[in-house]
């Protein structure tokens, strides 16, 4: 009951294990150190992309992070929401770009790549909200019994489903644009920024903040974590349980919708674009501890640095190897992750 | 205020209550007294509407209740602080508290009652940044209570707030509950702590195996034969 999952047990649990801290310290302290060599070693360019992979993971992460913090679902479609969005800002951006390329105009080419970015979130939402009302809410209507296992194989049927429509309707083919803005890339310390990475990074940082602050600050941020401390207390004080779930789940839809959208010119949209956005933000939350949102922000950043330094260093090939690695080493050391958050959630209350 | 009609209740296919009638007159503090088992939390649970009535009526000023969703109970303005107390472990009292007043909207309402509850509890203001799962047993039920009144409720349905705590805490919780009262709030008690219950309340339920044993008024009840012999221990 000490420790749980929401965002401010990260900070509390901090000093009250020694071992987890200095599981923690040592993992961070590694991060920064290899941060460090990525910059010596390769290119100051690659710590910049790691950080803006490192921005995306968090995003998706946070989604899965309140998700089973809340309403204790192992969200295995998540990634299928990535794909969406990734389409859907695919299929704005591409008309308005014709549609340009033929009428220049120099305020409408910087602003619609924003429009594209922005529409994913707002059908992710939608869509995000309608699955929660179709799959999870009956389910949780008629019966609760061994709810972690069914909701599992719920999503991840989900995802085969959403993949597989995908490629019915649409194909198998690859969608993707080269860039949202065609400009020169910015200069910063020396170092070629590409303007789409850029703002892909102000994205996730901006989000990210926004939704910390929604989270901490205003009564219905304040709802979703009641009920994923305690759902009855969360009944007895008048929130609608309904309502924080629909909302939960639409949100979290809406931020990996996001992501996709924003990576489109790194992430071409087809239908299985978004495994491996799944299993790397699967990595961030085991990493840090299921359900843990502050926790996820940070695991993001280190897991992209892993990729990166095992890409420089063992070769693009092994880039899942490490990291299957390391995931079997944290479960086999500190199975509840590197922050020591208690695995716990509305059902083992 | 509050009409119980024949109640039935309990759990899947186990039958806790059979056939309970209580009421409880605006502003009285009533108690439902009785042994482990005997269904006094069902009973308040039902109230509250976390269970649902098999069969039987729930009356809350004439207007059915009985089956409707717990946070539309509350909204209605009856607060149910529970045995397990329910509070939120990581976040703080102030936060808890604020968590309370969620159904009301006014913000200078919900600032009011915020001065109001930590007036009642002057400890809880201390311990207003602390997380409630760092609080000790006796801070976390002034907790719960101070809650529970955050959203301004009509009737309190209070279970076992003496259970696990010392004596000395024990009074200060039923004084904070005499308090209530004499704000005009009206209160239904569930206690196994019969004697002080019966010395501060106005009348009392004894529920006894599911259904209302005797009833009537608390000092008389503290003079009853059967209560004295089976809650008093007096010979």
């Amino acid at each position: 009951m000490e420790e749980s999952m929401n965002g401010s047990s990260f900070w509390q649990s901090w000093g009250t294990n020694i071992r987890e801290n200095l599981i923690a310290s040592l993992v961070i302290g590694l991060s920064l150190v290899g941060a460090v060599v990525v910059t010596v070693g390769g290119s100051p360019s690659q710590l910049v992309n790691s950080i803006v992979t490192g921005g995306m993971w968090a995003l998706l992460a946070v989604g899965l992070a309140i998700v089973f913090g809340v309403m204790n679902i192992p969200h295995f479609a998540h990634g299928e929401s990535f794909m969406i969005g990734a389409y859907v800002a695919y299929f704005v951006f591409n008309p308005l770009h014709s549609y340009l390329q033929d009428h220049p105009n120099g305020f409408l080419e910087a602003v619609a790549p924003f429009a594209a970015i922005f529409a994913a979130p707002l059908v992710g939402f939608v869509l995000g909200a309608m699955m929660e009302r179709l799959i999870f809410h009956p389910l949780r209507k008629r019966t609760r019994e061994q709810w972690v296992m069914n909701t599992f194989l719920l999503t991840v049927g989900l995802g085969f489903i959403l993949i597989n429509g995908t490629n019915l309707v649409l194909g198998p083919n690859f969608r993707g644009i080269p860039r949202y803005w065609d400009v020169e890339p910015a200069q910063f310390l020396g170092v070629r920024i590409s303007v789409d990475r850029l703002v892909a990074l102000a994205i996730a940082l901006i989000t990210i903040a926004a939704f910390w602050f929604f989270l901490r600050r205003t009564r219905t941020g304040r709802a979703i974590r009641a009920v994923s401390q305690d759902e009855t207390g969360a009944l007895l004080v008048g929130i609608d349980l309904d309502f924080i779930h629909t909302l939960t789940f639409a949100l979290a839809t809406a931020m990996a919708a996001l992501a996709g959208g924003s990576l489109l010119f790194l992430f071409q949209a087809y239908p299985t674009v978004g495994l491996v956005p799944l299993y790397f933000s699967w990595f961030v939350v085991i990493l840090v501890g299921l359900g843990n949102v502050a926790g996820a922000v940070v695991g993001g950043f280190i897991v992209a640095l892993v990729q990166t330094m095992t890409q420089q260093f063992f070769g693009i090939s092994w880039g899942d190897v490490v990291p299957v690695i390391i995931l079997v080493v944290i479960l086999l050391l500190a199975p509840s992750g590197i922050f020591g958050t208690e695995i716990k959630g509305v059902l083992e209350q | 205020m509050l009409e119980v009609k024949d109640l039935n209740a309990g759990y899947g296919f186990l039958q806790v209550l059979r056939d309970i009638s209580l009421d409880v007159g605006e502003g009285e503090f009533v108690a439902l007294i009785g042994p482990n088992g005997a269904g006094k939390s069902t009973t308040l649970k039902t109230i509250a509407g976390l269970l649902e009535p098999a069969s039987g009526e729930i009356l809350f000023e004439e207007r059915s209740i009985g089956g409707t969703p717990a946070h539309e109970i509350n909204r209605m303005g009856i607060s149910f602080i529970s045995e397990a107390l329910n509070l939120f472990p990581d976040m703080s009292v102030r936060e808890n508290l604020l968590l309370g007043a969620y159904t009301v909207r006014d913000p200078q309402q919900e600032q009011a009652a915020l001065e109001f509850v930590l007036g009642l509890f002057p400890r809880l203001r201390e311990r207003e940044d602390q997380l409630a799962g760092t609080l000790s047993g006796g801070e976390r039920k002034m907790l719960a209570v101070a809650r529970g009144m955050m959203s301004n409720p009509q009737l309190l349905l209070v279970d076992e707030p003496s259970l696990g705590l010392a004596p000395q805490l024990v009074l200060t919780v039923f004084k904070a509950l005499e308090e209530l009262r004499q704000q005009g709030v009206t209160i239904l008690l569930v206690e196994q702590n019969v004697n002080t219950t019966l010395k501060i309340t106005d009348r009392a339920y004894i529920l006894e195996n599911g259904e209302i044993a005797l009833q009537g008024k608390s000092a008389d009840l503290l003079q009853n034969e059967h209560v004295r012999q089976a809650y008093l221990g007096v010979a």
